[in-house]
């Protein structure tokens, strides 16, 4: 990620700079940002924060998060883990655990020698499990029983995409580094990214034209690039 | 005359109990004590003419003495709003650090301080700081604000304050003309640069230099006061008060910080029903009621004025 601020005072500059860096490792995005450009001017109370945003990751599939072993799955990488099931518990529908199937015979039976509340309490819940088709084997492993075509079109679901978030955490980014005292926004967007102009003040129409020619200078960046 | 210095103490358990008593037998006070495990830290102050016994026995025990420039004073750190921008670096370092060095620290986050044009105190934000012996800014990098904001929010206050911020401090050897024209320098009163906004912890060895900086800039605004007071002598020590009303008042289990010392008085957080009882309690031969002003905090506790003895006669 580069970034340039200009505008300001000498320690402002580098100040700025080394805030632009820090805000945006700690969000995580600054392997996602191209360029990154701040224009200040503190007697106006002026500031333009342009972002050009460069590669972000594909989409995570399932294919590539877990291995097919017969009618199981097995995770291979178990930070997913957590949105692979959710996912597919929700498309397929939650079954037993293998644990949790004795467990429920047991809370069955010490029902019906603690009471007949509890039992029937537990009968229910046996009844809304009926029929769902992907059960948790292990940590890691996830058993299903589906169609030849339905696990094809099962290996293409999307987990995780890292595009989803990724507007949200720049803005983010941008009001963090922004002084919080300039609540007054004029975004211009371009195919690449996004700038904001920021003041304390209305905002006078001089202002908005060099957000607008900062905006376009930073498309042909991206260009050139 | 500076009456008592006010010291840390750190060491083992081991027969730290007669480091006390050789300070309550100097006509000395135990500030604050705390034990963890087999280490012991107690803030002492006693008469400044006894610390040579003090290190002897310090010495003895095996323990270290540190000087605490900022103790009994009450610091308010204040800065523009409580967001993201300003919490929690760099004002928790700030506070931090005061703190190590003796004070006591309260923070503030203003309702309306953030911006340049638009930064504001309220009157109760004002009244709330000025309870306070003396009070910290922390503001950003940018020189034009800081100017303004110190015009603004800080000029009016009638306590003692320090404005830590970004730009550095103008270098006094530069011959006024070359001030005006040079971009970096800022020329304000009270005030240490070098700090500005900041997205990490300040660890790095220059980075707590700045902080040292900062304890010695606001330790000479305090002498200031201290120096005033000096010429003007309360009718009885903060300290000795605090003292007197520990013993007619024990503080209740688990209640942390119940008196807090300012330089001419003390914040004392007790209930309404012993309100009355704390005004009772006898210094010498008065009222606490005679020689101080009492009023209830904005925000806690209650707020003892000890009145200078000029007004009041001796208590002895």
């Amino acid at each position: 990620m580069e970034v340039k601020v200009e505008g300001g005072d000498e320690f402002a500059n580098a100040s700025y700079e080394k805030l632009c860096n820090l805000i945006c490792r700690d969000i995580g995005v600054k392997g996602n940002i191209d360029r990154l450009q701040m224009f200040c001017n503190a007697a106006e109370h002026i500031f333009i924060l342009s972002v050009k945003i460069g590669r972000v990751g594909s989409p995570v599939k399932v294919r590539d998060v877990t291995q097919r072993e017969g009618k199981k799955l097995r995770i291979t990488n178990e930070k997913y883990a957590p949105e692979l099931l959710a996912l597919l518990w929700d498309k397929y529908g939650k079954g037993e655990e293998e644990g949790e199937e004795e467990g429920v015979q047991e809370g069955v039976q010490e029902g019906v020698q603690e009471g007949v509340e509890e039992g029937v309490q537990e009968e229910e819940g046996d009844g809304e499990r009926g029929g769902e088709r992907v059960r948790q084997i292990s940590r890691l492993e996830v058993g299903f029983e589906l169609k030849e075509e339905e696990v094809a079109e099962l290996m293409e679901l999307v987990v995780s995409d890292p595009r989803d978030d990724l507007t949200f955490k720049i803005l983010d980014g941008i009001d963090r580094i922004l002084p919080e005292g300039a609540r007054v926004r004029h975004p211009v967007s371009t195919a690449h990214g996004v700038t904001i102009l920021a003041s304390e003040n209305p905002i006078k129409e001089e202002w908005r034209a060099t957000a607008e020619k900062i905006a376009q200078e930073m498309e042909g960046v991206n260009e050139n690039v | 005359m500076k009456m008592y210095e006010i010291m840390m103490f750190t060491g083992g358990v081991y027969k730290f109990n007669e480091l006390k008593e050789v300070v309550e037998d100097i006509g000395g006070f135990v500030l604050q004590e705390m034990v963890m495990q087999s280490e012991t830290m107690m803030h002492l102050a006693f008469p400044v003419e006894e610390e040579p016994r003090i290190r002897a026995k310090a010495k003895e025990l095996g323990g270290k003495l540190k000087e605490l420039p900022l103790a009994g004073a009450e610091i308010m750190v204040v800065v523009p709003s409580l967001g993201k921008h300003h919490a929690v670096d760099p004002m928790c370092d700030v506070a931090e650090f005061l703190r190590r060095n003796g004070a006591i620290t309260n923070m503030i986050g203003l309702a309306r301080g953030v911006g340049k044009r638009i930064a504001q105190m309220t009157a109760r934000e004002k009244a709330i700081i000025e309870e306070c012996d003396a009070a910290v800014f922390v503001f950003g990098n940018f020189k034009e604000c800081l100017t303004e904001k110190a015009a603004r929010l800080c000029s009016g206050l009638e306590v003692p304050y320090l404005i830590v911020g970004g730009p550095p401090e103008s270098e006094s050897d530069l011959a006024e003309s070359d001030l005006a024209e040079s971009d970096l320098g800022l020329d304000l009163e009270n005030y240490v640069g070098g700090v500005g906004r900041r997205a990490e912890r300040m660890r790095r060895k220059s980075e707590i230099e700045l902080l040292e900086k900062m304890v010695e800039a606001l330790k000479e605004v305090l002498d200031e006061k201290k120096r005033e007071l000096e010429e003007d002598p309360l009718a009885a020590s903060p300290l000795f008060v605090k003292e007197m009303i520990e013993m007619n008042l024990p503080p209740k289990a688990g209640e942390e910080l119940p008196i807090v010392i300012h330089l001419d008085g003390l914040r004392v957080k007790v209930g309404q029903e012993d309100e009355e009882r704390v005004l009772e309690i006898e210094i010498g031969k008065r009222r606490l009621s005679e020689i101080c002003e009492m009023k209830e905090s904005l925000y806690s506790g209650h707020l003892l004025k000890v009145l200078p003895e000029a007004v009041t006669g001796s208590v002895f």
